[in-house]
C-alpha cells in the first residue's frame, strides 16, 4: 500500500522527467515489447543497465521503491520455484539439450539448462520491474493520455487510461481508511485467524462502501468535464504536452533503433523456424 | 409520466449492437476510468490468497457493477485498463496475455442488457442469475482455458503447462467470486435501481 508515494502528478527535475510524455509512453512501449521478445541474456542484460542507471538518476524516494522490489522478489523466487515443480523439464524445450547435474525425489531433477531458464526468466522479470518503475516515476496522468494519443490511441480512451491512474492513490487512501475503521468495529482481518471464504466476505464489507463512494464521484467528473466542453469534437490537444527537448531528439533516435531491433528480431524468430529462442552458454 | 413509459418503451427495443458497445457518454468514460482504478488496486492489494499464486480476487466485483451499468464492450475495456493498470503498479512484468483474457471474461460478464437484465431499471429475475451464471462459467473457461494460453504461445512462447496450471485455479476463483459475491450485489444493485425509477405498468 506504499503505492502513494509512487504516483506523483507533478513532474520532477531530473532529466528523465522533463522528457515529453510522447517519448516516455513510446520509450515504454518499446522496451516492453523488447523485453517480452527476448529469452537472450546477452540482449536483456544492457536494459538492466540502462534500468539501474535511470533509476538512479532519477533521484526517486527509495523507501516504497525497497519495499516493493523487496516483495517483487520475494514473489517471483516463489513463482519460479513453482515454476521448477510443475515442469522441471521446462529448460529443454528452450534448449533442445539436458544436462542433469542433480536427482532429486520424485518425478523432480535439477537441469543445467532449467536453471539457466528460471535465471534468465528473473533476471527479465526484474528489468520488467525497473522499466515499469522508472516509467511510473517519471510520467504524470496528462502525460500518460498525450502519449497514448500520440501513438494513435483514440483520446476517449486516453481520458480513461488518464483518469483511472489519477484515481488510484484516492482510491488506496479510501481503502485505508474504510479498512482501518472496519478494523476498529472489530472485524478480525488477519489471514491466520479466519478462513478464506470469512475473509472474503470481510473483504465485501469493506469493498462494498469503496465501490459505491467511488462511484458516487463519478456524476460530478463528468458533469465537470461535459461543462468543459469534453467530447464535443473527434480530436483534442494534450495542455501537459510541451515541445521536444534536446534529450527527446536524442531519446527518439534510441527509441527507433531498438524498435527496428524488435521487428528484425520478431521477423528472424518467425522466418527461422529451427531457432533456439534461451540464449544457453554452457551448451 | 407517460413519456418516461414510452423512453422506458424505446430502451428495451435498442439493438443487441448498441447493447454491446454501451452508450459512450462523458459518464461513461468517467465510470470506466473509476472502475479500471479499482480494478486495478483490488487486484493488487484485495486478493485473498487460498493457495499459492491464487487468489480470491475481490476484483472481480468491479467488471459485475460496470457491466451492469454500461453493457459489454465499456466493461471489456474496463477489465483490460484495469489489468495493465495493476501490472504496472505491481511492477511484476507486464502480462498482455492475461489482459487480454480478463477483457474477454468482461465481456461475457458485461452481456447483462443484451439478454435483458437492465439493472438500471431495476429488471434483474432469478432467470437472468441463471445465464449470468452460465455465461461467466463459459466466459471464464474461453477467456482463460483458450485466449489467455493463446496469446501466450504467441507473446512468451512455450510455459502453456504452467499457464493452464494458473488458468485453472483463476478461473476457480474468479468463478467463485463473481458467482458467490456477484449476485447477491446484481440483486441489490437492481433493488436500488428499481426504488429510484418508481415505475408501475398499468
Amino acid at each position: 500500500m506504499n503505492n502513494k508515494f509512487i504516483i506523483n502528478f507533478q513532474p520532477g527535475s531530473t532529466m528523465l522527467h522533463k522528457l515529453t510524455g510522447t517519448t516516455k509512453v513510446r520509450m515504454f512501449i518499446i522496451f516492453t515489447v523488447y523485453l517480452i521478445m527476448s529469452w537472450d541474456l546477452r540482449l536483456i542484460l544492457p536494459v538492466t543497465v540502462a534500468g539501474i542507471i535511470g533509476i538512479i538518476s532519477m533521484k526517486p524516494n527509495w523507501k516504497p521503491i525497497k519495499f516493493m522490489l523487496a516483495f517483487v522478489i520475494i514473489l517471483n523466487l516463489f513463482n519460479l520455484f513453482l515454476f521448477f515443480i510443475a515442469d522441471p523439464d521446462i529448460g529443454t524445450k528452450f534448449c533442445n539439450s539436458r544436462t542433469v547435474l542433480a536427482d532429486l525425489p520424485g518425478y523432480l531433477y535439477l537441469s543445467g539448462e532449467t536453471l539457466w531458464y528460471l535465471f534468465t526468466r528473473f533476471i527479465k522479470i526484474l528489468s520488467s520491474f525497473l522499466i515499469s518503475i522508472i516509467f511510473i516515476l517519471s510520467i504524470t496522468p496528462s502525460e500518460f493520455a498525450a502519449g497514448l494519443n500520440s501513438v494513435k490511441v483514440p483520446y476517449k480512451i486516453c481520458t480513461v487510461v488518464e483518469l483511472a491512474y489519477r484515481c488510484i492513490p484516492d482510491i488506496v487512501r479510501d481503502y485505508q481508511n474504510i479498512s482501518t475503521s472496519m478494523q476498529a468495529r472489530g472485524v478480525e482481518m488477519d489471514p491466520k485467524k479466519v478462513s478464506a471464504f470469512k475473509r472474503l466476505k470481510q473483504m465485501v464489507m469493506i469493498i462494498v462502501p469503496l465501490l459505491l463512494s467511488s462511484f458516487d464521484k463519478v456524476g460530478n467528473i463528468a458533469n465537470a468535464m461535459d461543462l468543459r466542453g469534453y467530447g464535443k469534437k473527434k480530436k483534442r490537444s494534450y495542455y501537459a504536452e510541451h515541445e521536444m527537448t534536446k534529450a527527446d531528439k536524442v531519446f527518439r533516435v534510441v527509441y527507433i533503433v531498438i524498435a527496428l531491433i524488435c521487428v528484425a528480431y520478431i521477423a528472424y524468430k518467425m522466418l527461422a523456424p529451427g531457432y533456439l529462442q534461451l540464449w544457453y552458454p554452457f551448451a | 409520466m407517460f413519456n418516461n413509459m414510452k423512453g422506458r418503451c424505446i430502451e428495451m427495443k435498442k439493438g443487441i449492437g448498441k447493447a454491446l458497445v454501451g452508450e459512450w457518454s462523458t459518464k461513461t468514460i468517467v465510470t470506466m476510468a473509476v472502475g479500471a482504478a479499482l480494478f486495478g488496486v483490488l487486484m493488487v492489494y484485495g486478493g485473498i490468497p487460498i493457495f499459492s499464486m491464487t487468489n480470491l480476487s475481490t476484483a472481480m466485483i468491479v467488471p459485475v457493477v460496470v457491466g451492469a451499468m454500461y453493457g459489454a464492450l465499456p466493461c471489456s475495456l474496463t477489465l483490460l485498463i484495469g489489468n495493465i493498470i495493476a501490472d504496472l503498479i505491481a511492477g511484476n512484468g507486464m502480462w498482455f496475455d492475461w489482459s487480454i483474457g480478463n477483457a474477454v471474461l468482461g465481456f461475457f460478464v458485461g452481456l447483462l442488457p443484451v439478454y435483458g437484465a437492465y439493472i438500471t431499471e431495476g429488471i434483474f429475475k432469478v432467470k437472468h442469475a441463471v445465464i449470468y451464471a452460465v455465461l461467466c462459467i463459459i466466459g471464464n473457461i474461453i477467456a482463460f482455458g483458450v485466449v489467455t494460453p493463446i496469446f501466450t504461445y504467441l507473446f512468451y512462447g512455450g510455459e502453456l503447462k504452467v499457464t493452464f496450471i494458473m488458468a485453472g485455479f483463476a478461473c476457480a476463483g474468479n468463478i467463485a467470486v463473481l458467482l458467490i459475491v456477484g449476485i447477491p450485489v446484481l440483486f441489490l444493485l437492481a433493488k436500488r435501481y428499481a426504488s429510484r425509477t418508481n415505475l408501475t405498468e398499468e
